[in-house]
């Protein structure tokens, strides 16, 4: 006789059922078997490895598109003119020299995350906190960095020597007009760790931007660029840092004993570990292209109290033993 | 000399407290737990919000980024499963700035022991229930390779770097944010300096 009940449903679901379903239980399971894998397939202390393209943008002074597995991210940096008099207080001299990138607001980089990168950032919206959060940490790590040089941004004109000047006295070159470089991230695909792939992509295309060259015209009284690429000038860059982020997975809770709980740290977090870990940790280190000691440039943890000194300077040394990684990814020799 | 508290100033807000150290003087409000926005709810714990306003304006994006790192900070502090689908609402007023213009990197690790500190002392007058104390101070490591504890403002402007660093009762540390740019031996000498002091 023809069966009309389809069988009872099993009890097992795909682990994709499971991770959605728990994915506090899911992680845990798979970090605390014997050799720790991560559900992803990498060890604990793998990184993906990134592949940058740069150049690709042809309307921007310099361009990279960075893939850091699913994540991707384009960078585009456009350069637009600030005149000397245009500016409401101008510099006075030598006294403000080092802080003029930073007070004149020379570098404004941007991270758009509403571009439908993933469901939780539907394009269209204004920039939420971590948006926020991101282009102001890229802000900070510019400055502190110092990596690009005031001089490349400054175009300068050279007064000519009129008859009532000092016969002896040197050529005055004054500053016309400055260079903004306006960093704009997108981020066109989010599997976690957005904060690596946007730095990796700024650092990308400031190496790859360059500049037409400038002039002041006196007789019209304004700003001329030269449209060939043969006079067009690089950026020289003083500092290429590299930064790392690291999410740390435990099972403390105040609920539990304080011994009990046991913790994993994993190296660029993805999609899900992120949603998944409360504390992270993000290292810099300094990479400097003209001989200097590199040292560290910032450290960010919160989140937890899981990682301490100790194993803060295990992710220091997991980061600097990536460096030679790091320079291959961005072509350095 | 220590820092100056000032307890429960505010008679509407749940638990207050007006902070100040050698660099900033903060007003910190605590509403909470009260009631929550359906798109913010976490079904098994409170939601915390971070609002903090500078000195002048609403705030911008960094602004935010100290909202974002004070907020984890307070979730590690807070006993977040006690009130599930409620809110506990922070406010930070920065009432007054150090005299010496701060730029860039020392600017964003000044203000951050003061907020949290801030935010703690507040958290505590309003009763709420917390697994663990914080106490989070600057420190600053001069060209010599000094460290400061509770750097004032002659010590930041002469520094190569600048910690803000967060311990609870247990010792563990709850924040670190460091900028400048220093070595591997100089930033473990802080950290050990500052487990001590907190």
């Amino acid at each position: 006789m023809a069966n009309g009940t389809p069988p009872a449903p099993g009890l097992t679901f795909p682990p994709e059922t499971f991770a959605k379903l728990t994915p506090r239980p899911f992680l845990q399971a798979h970090l605390q078997h014997k050799d720790s894998i991560r559900p992803n397939g990498r060890r604990p202390e793998e990184v993906r490895k990134p592949t940058v393209n740069t150049g690709s943008l042809s309307y921007s002074n310099g361009s990279a598109v960075v893939r850091v597995g699913d994540t991707a991210v384009v960078c585009g940096v456009r350069a637009e003119i600030l005149l000397a008099s245009d500016i409401p207080h101008p510099p006075n001299g030598d006294a403000d020299a080092e802080h003029l990138l930073e007070d004149l607001g020379l570098l404004v980089p941007n991270v758009e995350l509403s571009t439908g990168c993933s469901p939780t950032h539907l394009p269209g919206n204004p920039p939420g906190i971590l948006a926020q959060a991101l282009s102001y940490r890229i802000l900070s790590l510019l400055h502190v960095s110092d990596l690009v040089n005031l001089q490349d941004l400054q175009i300068e004109y050279t007064v000519p020597q009129t008859d009532d000047d000092l016969p002896d006295a040197g050529p005055k070159t004054v500053v016309k007009a400055y260079w903004t470089l306006y960093i704009d991230i997108l981020c066109i695909a989010m599997d976690g760790n957005p904060f690596d792939a946007a730095w990796t992509a700024v650092i990308a295309a400031l190496r790859d931007t360059s500049l037409p060259r400038a002039w002041w015209d006196p007789d019209r009284e304004i700003i001329l660029c030269s449209p060939l690429e043969a006079e067009a000038s690089r950026l020289r860059l003083r500092n290429l840092p590299m930064a790392s982020t690291f999410a740390v997975y435990s099972t403390s809770s105040p609920l539990k004993q304080r011994a009990h709980a046991e913790s994993w740290v994993l190296a660029d977090p993805d999609g899900f570990e992120e949603d998944v870990c409360h504390e992270s940790v993000t290292v810099v280190l300094s990479h400097h292209m003209d001989g200097k000691k590199s040292g560290i440039l910032r450290v960010e943890k919160h989140g937890g109290g899981i990682v301490d000194n100790v194993a803060l300077l295990r992710c220091v040394q997991a980061t600097r033993n990536r460096a030679g990684e790091w320079c291959a990814v961005l072509g350095i020799t | 000399m220590g820092p100056e508290i000032n307890h429960h100033p505010l008679s509407r807000a749940d638990g207050s407290v007006s902070f100040s150290n050698n660099l900033y003087t903060i007003l910190a409000a605590v509403n909470g737990p009260v009631e929550v926005q359906r798109r913010d709810e976490l079904p098994e714990e409170a939601a915390i919000e971070v609002n903090i306003r500078p000195v002048a304006g609403v705030g911008g994006p960094r602004e935010r980024w100290l909202e974002s790192v004070v907020t984890a900070v307070l979730r590690s502090v807070l006993l977040v499963h006690m009130h599930p689908r409620t809110l506990i609402q922070i406010t930070l007023q920065i009432t007054k700035l150090p005299t010496q213009k701060l730029r860039g990197a020392w600017k964003d690790v000044s203000v951050l022991p003061a907020l949290v500190n801030a935010a703690f002392l507040a958290l505590a007058d309003g009763g709420l229930p917390m697994q663990s104390t914080v106490t989070a101070e600057l420190f600053t490591i001069s060209e010599d390779g000094e460290i400061h504890a509770s750097s004032a403002e002659g010590d930041l402007s002469a520094c190569t770097g600048a910690f803000a660093l967060a311990y609870n009762q247990h010792g563990e540390m709850l924040m670190n944010e460091s900028a400048g740019n220093f070595s591997l031996e100089a930033w473990e000498k802080a950290g050990d300096t500052a487990a001590k002091f907190c």
